[in-house]
C-alpha cells in the first residue's frame, strides 16, 4: 500500500507534464490559427522547410538506429561524423567552384562532392569505432556512452584546431537558385534537391539492408550477435560496415545540410546530431523505417510549431526557443514513448 | 626468429601511429601554442617536448615485446625511423605546398619551427635525427631495470613539472623578496639549466629516499602506543587545516583565482559524484542545477534584480538550496523510469531548455535575458575583510576562496557520510543490478529521487557562491560543457571517489589556468580525457573499490572462462 502510493507521486508528475504539455499545445494552436497569423502560404513554406530540414535528420537518424541496432549502444560522437563530411565536403566544393567547375558542371561536381564527404566521413566512422568502441564491447553500457561522450568532444575540437574555428560559407549553385513548380506549389530548388536526394539515398540504403548478403549480416547480428557468429557471420567486419554506412549517410547529409544553410562551422554537428537521435527514437530505435519517419516528424514539427504554438500563447520571439521545442520533443518522446511511434514497449 | 620479425612488425605498426601522433598534435596547433614556452631554457620548449614525446613513449611500448636485449632495442629503433621518416616527409612537403587553406595552424612560423630554422631538408633530417634519437631512449628506458628507471622518469616528469609552474612560482618568489632566486631558477619563461638539474636530482633523490622514509615512519608510529598515535594523527590534521587556512596567502592572488575555480569545481563535482559516482544515473544536464543555484541566489540577493528583494545571502542559502533540491526531484521523477543511457540524453535535454529559457527573451522579465542579472552583493555584504592578528587583507578570491573551502570540506563530509549510510548501500545494489536490488526491498524510485536532489543541492552551493564572487549572472556561463567538464573531472579521478573529485579538479581545471595557452585546447583534453579513461582506466586514478570491482567484473569472468577452456582443452 505504501508502496503504490510512493510510486503515485512520480505519475502524478507524469500526469501533470502530460496535461501540460497538451492543453498548451492545443490552447496555442488554437488562438494563432483563429488569429490568422499566418497565411496559407507561409505556412505552406514552413511545411516544405521543415520536410527538408527533417529529411536531413532523417538520414543522420538513420546512422543512430543502424549503429544501436548492431550494438545496442548510443553513438554520440555521430553528429560529428556528420560535421566533418560536411567539413571536408566544404573544401573539395570550394576548389570546385573557384575553378569554376561547380558552376559549369554541376551534375558532376556535386557527385564528386558529395562523394568526398561520404568517403571522409565513413572512414572517421571506422576508425572510431576501431579506436574507441570496440575494446569496449563487453564494457557495462555507461562506458561506451561516456566515450561516446568524449569522442565527440574531441573529434569537433579537433576539426576546430585543424581546420579553424571561423563560420566557413559553403559555395553556392547557380543551379540552384531560385523556384522549381511542383504541382502548382513553388518549393525552392535547395529544397526540391535536398528532399530529393535524401529519399534517394534512403531508398539505397533500404536496399541495402534488405536485399544484399551483407546487409542480411547486419540483420542477424541485430538479432543475436552470438548466433550470428556461429552461423559464420564476421561479425567484426559486419560492424565496421555498419559504422561506415551510417557514416556515409552522415556525410550526404552534412553536404545537404550545407546546401539548406550555406555554411559550415566545427559545432554544426551538436543540435542535428541531438536532433537526429530524437528522430531516431521518435521512429523507434533500431528500426530503419521509423528513422526516415521520424526525421520527417521532427524536421515539420520543429520548424512549424514555434510559429503554431508558442506564438499563439503570446511567447515573444518565440523563434528563439525552436531549439526548446526540439528537446522538449526529445524529453517527451524519451519519457512517454521511449519506443517510438512504431515500436513496442520492451517487455522486462 | 618469427618473434623477432612480430616484435620488428609491432615495433613498425607502433611507429607508424607515432608518426600519425606527431602530425595531429603539429597540425592541430599544440605544439606551436607551446613553442614559446620553455622547459630548459636554451635547450628544449613544451612545444619540442609534444614533438620528441610520441616516439619516445611509442618506443618504449615497442621495446616491451618478447626477445633478446639486441631485438627489443632494435624495435625502438624501428619505431624511432618510421616516425622520423613520416615527421621528415611531411616537413618537405608542407615546406613546398601551401597547405594553410585547409590546415589553418601550418602557418610560416610553425613550419620554422618543425625545420628547425634550418631550411626544409636539413629540417626534415633533423627531425629524423631526432626521431630516432627518441626511439632509442625510449627503448632503452625500457631496457633499464625497475628500480633506477623510476627515479629516472620521476626526475624528468619533475623537471617538465617545475617549470610549468614557472608563471605562477616565479612572481610569488619575488614578492616574497626571494627574487634572486626566481632569477637564479627561471629565464625566459623556463628553468635555467643548472636549476633544472637541481630539480632532476632532488626528485630523482625524492623517489629513491620517500619509501624508505615512509616505511620508517610507519613502523615507528605503529610501534608508539596509542595516545600517541591520536596526538599524530591530531597535529597532522591541525597542520593540513592551517595550510588550507594559510594557502591564499601563500599563493597570491592570481593563484587564489585558480584555487576558487577548482573549489567551484570541487563542489560541483562532489554533487554530480552522488548521481553518477554513486547511484550510477549518468546525468549530462548537470549544469541546470548550477543554473538554478545561481540564478535563485542573484534573484533573491541582488537588489536591482526582478524581485528585488536583496536578502542577506546567508539567509537566502536555505531557500536556494531548497529550491535546487526541488528542481532535481521535478527533473528526477520523470526520468527514473528509463534506462541508463536514454536518461543521460533527456539530462541533457533538460540542461540545454534551462539554458534556453534562461537566455531567452520569452523569460526576460524574470531572469533579464542576454543580459542577465546585475548587481549581486558580495557574501559577506563587504568586499574586503582585514584578519586582525596575522594582518591578512581578504579580497576578491582569496575572500571567496574561504566559504567555498568550506562548502566542499561540508560537502565532502556529507558525502563520505552517506556513502556508508544506508541510501549509501542502497545505491550501491540499485548501481550493480536494479532488478535485484528492487526485489530485495530496495525502493529505487525513493532513493533515485533521493540522488538528484541531494546532487542538486550540493551543486547549487557553488553556483551560489560563485555569483556573490562575480556579482552578475550570465546565461551564457551554464552551457553544457560545464556539465562534460564535471563528468570529465569525475571520470578522471575515479566515479564514486571522494579524493578523487579533488585530484580530477585540480588537474583538469587546476592545470588549464596555470597554462594560458592551453585554453583553446581545453575541451580537445577533456574529451580525449574521457576516451583514454575509459580506454585504460575506468575506474579512474583514484579508484572507489566497489566501482572498481564492478567495473573489471566483464573481464574476469572472460579470464575465468578463457582458463576453464584451457583447462578442458589441456585434459
Amino acid at each position: 500500500m505504501r508502496r503504490s502510493r510512493r510510486l503515485s507521486v512520480v505519475d502524478l508528475v507524469l500526469i501533470a507534464l502530460r496535461v501540460v504539455v497538451i492543453v498548451g499545445v492545443v490552447i496555442g494552436s488554437w488562438a494563432t490559427l483563429s488569429a490568422g497569423r499566418l497565411n496559407g502560404e507561409q505556412w505552406r513554406d514552413l511545411l516544405v522547410f521543415g520536410v527538408a530540414q527533417g529529411s536531413i535528420y532523417a538520414l543522420i537518424a538513420l546512422g543512430y538506429t543502424l549503429v544501436y541496432g548492431v550494438l545496442l549502444m548510443i553513438n554520440f560522437a555521430h553528429g560529428d561524423v556528420f560535421m566533418f563530411g560536411g567539413m571536408t565536403s566544404f573544401f573539395v566544393a570550394d576548389a570546385l567552384s573557384r575553378a569554376g567547375f561547380l558552376n559549369g558542371n554541376p551534375l558532376i561536381g556535386m557527385a564528386i562532392v558529395l562523394l568526398t564527404a561520404m568517403v571522409s566521413s565513413a572512414v572517421l566512422a571506422i576508425l572510431l569505432e576501431r579506436i574507441a568502441y570496440r575494446p569496449l564491447r563487453r564494457a557495462p553500457r555507461l562506458v561506451p556512452l561516456i566515450t561516446a561522450i568524449g569522442a565527440s568532444l574531441f573529434i569537433s575540437n579537433s576539426v576546430r584546431g585543424l581546420y579553424g574555428e571561423q563560420v566557413k560559407a559553403f559555395p553556392a549553385l547557380d543551379i540552384l537558385k531560385g523556384k522549381f513548380d511542383i504541382l502548382g506549389i513553388p518549393v525552392l530548388k535547395t529544397h526540391a534537391v535536398v528532399i530529393s536526394a535524401a529519399v534517394i539515398i534512403m531508398l539505397a540504403l533500404y536496399w541495402f539492408v534488405e536485399r544484399t548478403r551483407t546487409g542480411r549480416a547486419m540483420r542477424a547480428i541485430s538479432e543475436d550477435k552470438d548466433t550470428a557468429a556461429l552461423m559464420g557471420i564476421d561479425v567484426d567486419r559486419t560492424i565496421a560496415i555498419t559504422f561506415a554506412v551510417g557514416g556515409m549517410l552522415a556525410g550526404a547529409a552534412g553536404v545537404l545540410y550545407a546546401l539548406v544553410f550555406n555554411q559550415v562551422h566545427f559545432f554544426m554537428g551538436f543540435l542535428p546530431g541531438i536532433k537526429a537521435f530524437t528522430a531516431a527514437v521518435l521512429g523507434g530505435i533500431g528500426n530503419i523505417i521509423g528513422a526516415m519517419l521520424g526525421g520527417l516528424s521532427l524536421g515539420v514539427l520543429e520548424s512549424v510549431a514555434p510559429a503554431l504554438f508558442l506564438s499563439g500563447l503570446g511567447v515573444p520571439s518565440p523563434n528563439q526557443l525552436r531549439d526548446v521545442v526540439a528537446f522538449s520533443v526529445l524529453v517527451l518522446v524519451l519519457i512517454f514513448r521511449p519506443y517510438g511511434i512504431l515500436g513496442r514497449p520492451e517487455g522486462k | 626468429m618469427s618473434e623477432m620479425r612480430s616484435l620488428l612488425a609491432r615495433a613498425a605498426r607502433l611507429g607508424g601511429i607515432s608518426g600519425a601522433l606527431v602530425l595531429y598534435l603539429v597540425a592541430v596547433g599544440l605544439v606551436l601554442a607551446f613553442a614559446q614556452r620553455n622547459t630548459v631554457t636554451g635547450v628544449v620548449t613544451l612545444g619540442r617536448l609534444m614533438v620528441i614525446a610520441p616516439p619516445l613513449a611509442l618506443a618504449f611500448v615497442a621495446a616491451g615485446g618478447r626477445g633478446t636485449f639486441a631485438a627489443r632495442l632494435a624495435a625502438g629503433l624501428v619505431t624511432g625511423i618510421i616516425s622520423g621518416l613520416i615527421t621528415a616527409a611531411a616537413v618537405l612537403f608542407v615546406s613546398s605546398v601551401e597547405v594553410r587553406f585547409i590546415l589553418v595552424r601550418i602557418s610560416p612560423p610553425l613550419i620554422d619551427f618543425m625545420e628547425f630554422s634550418q631550411g626544409a631538408v636539413p629540417g626534415a633530417a633533423i627531425n629524423l635525427a631526432v626521431a630516432i634519437g627518441a626511439g632509442l631512449v625510449g627503448a632503452a628506458v625500457r631496457l633499464i631495470p625497475p628500480r633506477p628507471r623510476r627515479p629516472l622518469v620521476n626526475a624528468t616528469l619533475g623537471v617538465v613539472v617545475v617549470s610549468l609552474l614557472e608563471p605562477f612560482l616565479r612572481p610569488r618568489l619575488t614578492d616574497f623578496k626571494l627574487a634572486s632566486v626566481a632569477r637564479f631558477m627561471f629565464d625566459h619563461k623556463g628553468l635555467t639549466i643548472v636549476a633544472a638539474i637541481l630539480v632532476f636530482i632532488l626528485f630523482a633523490a625524492f623517489t629513491v629516499g620517500w619509501p624508505i622514509l615512509k616505511n620508517n615512519t610507519q613502523r615507528r608510529i605503529a610501534a608508539a602506543d596509542p595516545a600517541t598515535q591520536a596526538t599524530i594523527r591530531g597535529v597532522a590534521i591541525l597542520v593540513f587545516i592551517l595550510f588550507l587556512l594559510a594557502l591564499p596567502q601563500i599563493a597570491g592572488s592570481f593563484l587564489s583565482q585558480v584555487l576558487v575555480f577548482v573549489g567551484l569545481y570541487t563542489l560541483l563535482a562532489l554533487g554530480l559524484n552522488i548521481v553518477v559516482g554513486y547511484a550510477g544515473l549518468l546525468d549530462l544536464g548537470y549544469v541546470a542545477f548550477y543554473a538554478v543555484g545561481s540564478y535563485l541566489t542573484a534573484l533573491l540577493t541582488s537588489p536591482i534584480s526582478s524581485l528585488g528583494l536583496g536578502i542577506p545571502f546567508w539567509i537566502a542559502l536555505p531557500i536556494v538550496v531548497l529550491g535546487a533540491a526541488l528542481t532535481g526531484v521535478f527533473i528526477g521523477a520523470p526520468v527514473l523510469r528509463l534506462r541508463g543511457d536514454y536518461l543521460a540524453i533527456v539530462t541533457l535535454g533538460f540542461g540545454e531548455i534551462a539554458r534556453l529559457l534562461f537566455l531567452s527573451d520569452a523569460l526576460k522579465p524574470w531572469f533579464g535575458g542576454v543580459q542577465g542579472i546585475l548587481g549581486v552583493p558580495p557574501l559577506f555584504g563587504v568586499t574586503k575583510v582585514s584578519v586582525p592578528i596575522l594582518g591578512w587583507e581578504l579580497h576578491g578570491p582569496t575572500l571567496t576562496y574561504y566559504p567555498l573551502l568550506g562548502l566542499c570540506v561540508i560537502a565532502a563530509f556529507f558525502a563520505y557520510r552517506i556513502k556508508y549510510s544506508r541510501a549509501g548501500r542502497a545505491w550501491n545494489a540499485m548501481r550493480e543490478d536494479e532488478d535485484v536490488a528492487q526485489a530485495t526491498g530496495v525502493n529505487t524510485t525513493n532513493y533515485k529521487l533521493l540522488a538528484f536532489a541531494l546532487g542538486a543541492s550540493v551543486g547549487c552551493l557553488g553556483g551560489a557562491v560563485f555569483v556573490t564572487h562575480l556579482a552578475s549572472v550570465f546565461p551564457g556561463t551554464f552551457s553544457i560543457t560545464v556539465s562534460i567538464t564535471v563528468l570529465s573531472i569525475i571520470i578522471l579521478g575515479g566515479m564514486g571517489s571522494i579524493p578523487g573529485v579533488v585530484v580530477g579538479s585540480l588537474a583538469l581545471i587546476g592545470l588549464p589556468e596555470l597554462l594560458r595557452e592551453f585554453a583553446e585546447f581545453r575541451l580537445l583534453v577533456y574529451g580525449g580525457v574521457l576516451v583514454i579513461m575509459m580506454l585504460v582506466r575506468p575506474e579512474g586514478l583514484l579508484p572507489d573499490q566497489a566501482r572498481r570491482r564492478e567495473l573489471h567484473e566483464a573481464e574476469e569472468e572472460t579470464e575465468s572462462e578463457d582458463a576453464t577452456d584451457a583447462g578442458l582443452e589441456r585434459a
